[in-house]
């Protein structure tokens, strides 16, 4: 337990050099367009991305392949699904620069070769790290969606610009949107 | 166009379908070689484009569909065969009744190195309307699809919202069992959505345009970007690993359509060196 749990927190931290500070996802359009002005406006938009947007398919499709369902279609199916040339880019660089990590960290991890191959996504990547390090699926996937949103709340801070209080402040709010998101994600159809 | 009236209620819901066939002869003239239909959907005209191009006219004659009414459409083109389908006039999906939510699918299979231009008018969506549309292409080897989709949630002209109802929309372009193209979305209609900036930001219509299959290298897809007709903020258009995709979420259907019209023609004159005349139905 405790060894998961530190693990975890070595996965999600933000130190693991996969470069996720360099992203903001649309937050710089979004600010420069003046739609994004306020911390209500952030927690607005990071609640409806959580609920609703492409981090969901993330952790949907992070479940099945933590769970062993061919992580090469799952992959293939997050990258028919993105929506933008950058939003494909940047997803594919967390996986690369993940599983080179791992390259190192676990050597006899057989699994990192075909992932490798295939132009793995974040999400994918993680999950079978996450799976590798026997961090339980739920624990994973809350992971996952905080340290996603806090790093687009770090993003927020820097873009709109928000104090860092305020910031916290809307990390804490989102807690309860990412434990209410959790069971539905878990739980979602996503059928070929 | 249309009145606020609630419209005639059938007793039955509709279940139209149509199914077609296409194949080119040894000249590459493609033909409508079969076409089964059961009202209300049918094919209102078939016709060879001056490159060879079947182009097709759907039709639905009970000018909206309603509550619980299904849709069905399949079709499929032979090697080689190139079929242009549009429809003769904007769909329409009433307010349901009883929570019924109204169905329109696609099943397209293209063999090698088909194409297709699957080019509908725009739907319109009542408010409080429950409407789930889905599209699904099979792409032989070298085939591909252009494909735009143009929907207006509420009738805006009377001044109505789209706040209440849902609009469900599964679009997805596969290759031998591989997912090119998945664009699944789900909108629950809400003050929210309707008004906030993650939602519609008060802007009615929303349009897609994707072409898959082709392939586009940089040069191409500069001269798309470039086209004066591009709506500024209410649109983008991004690369994909397998075509491109235009976005648009805006307040007008002649904006839009000026747009995608002008990108299919560059399409089809500068990257597949066939132009054709834009259909008269499209006429803006």
């Amino acid at each position: 337990m405790q060894t998961a749990l530190l693990r975890l927190l070595q996965l999600t931290s933000p130190s693991l050099p996969i470069g996720a500070y360099s992203y903001s996802e649309g937050l710089e359009t979004l600010c420069e367009q003046g739609v994004m002005g306020d911390r209500a406006a952030l927690q607005s938009w990071l609640t409806h991305e959580l609920t609703a947007g492409s981090v969901r398919l993330d952790g949907a499709i992070l479940c099945r392949t933590y769970q062993g369902q061919d992580p090469i279609a799952w992959n293939q199916w997050l990258t028919a699904s993105r929506e933008s040339a950058e939003l494909l880019a940047q997803s594919l660089q967390m996986g690369r620069s993940l599983l080179r990590l791992f390259q190192a960290l676990e050597p006899d991890w057989e699994e990192i070769e075909p992932l490798m191959a295939a132009d793995c996504h974040g999400a994918v990547a993680f999950s079978r790290a996450a799976w590798r390090w026997n961090i339980p699926l739920e624990e994973a996937l809350l992971g996952y969606l905080h340290s996603w949103t806090s790093n687009m709340v770090s993003a927020g801070i820097k873009l709109i610009p928000l104090g860092q209080t305020a910031g916290q402040q809307v990390l804490l709010d989102l807690g309860a949107v990412i434990e209410g998101v959790i069971p539905n994600i878990c739980s979602s159809k996503i059928t070929n | 166009m249309a009145d606020l009236s609630p419209p005639p209620l059938p007793n039955t819901p509709w279940q139209g379908s149509l199914d077609l066939k296409f194949a080119a002869d040894r000249t590459r003239v493609t033909k409508l070689t079969h076409c089964e239909s059961v009202a209300p959907y049918k094919v209102q005209r078939a016709f060879p484009c001056t490159d060879g191009t079947s182009q097709v006219v759907l039709l639905h004659t009970a000018g909206g569909m309603v509550s619980g009414d299904r849709l069905n459409l399949t079709a499929q083109l032979a090697p080689k065969a190139q079929a242009l389908l549009t429809t003769a006039a904007a769909g329409k999906v009433y307010r349901a009744t009883e929570d019924k939510t109204t169905f329109q699918t696609a099943t397209i299979h293209l063999a090698e190195n088909a194409r297709l231009e699957w080019l509908p008018q725009e739907t319109i969506l009542f408010d409080q309307a429950r409407f789930h549309q889905s599209l699904r292409i099979n792409l032989g080897a070298g085939a591909q699809v252009l494909l735009w989709d143009v929907v207006r949630l509420g009738r805006t002209a009377h001044g109505e919202s789209f706040l209440e109802g849902m609009w469900r929309s599964h679009t997805e372009v596969w290759q031998d069992g591989r997912p090119l193209w998945i664009d699944r979305s789900c909108l629950r209609a809400s003050p929210e959505l309707w008004e906030g900036a993650e939602g519609l930001g008060g802007r009615a219509i929303v349009g897609t345009l994707v072409w898959i299959g082709g392939g586009i290298d940089q040069e191409g897809f500069e001269g798309l970007r470039g086209l004066d007709q591009w709506p500024g903020s209410c649109g983008g258009m991004t690369r994909l690993p397998y075509g491109m995709v235009c976005r648009y979420r805006g307040s007008s259907s002649t904006e839009v359509r000026r747009w995608f019209v002008q990108v299919w023609r560059h399409i089809r004159g500068e990257l597949w060196h066939c132009p054709l005349e834009t259909p008269r139905i499209w006429m803006m």
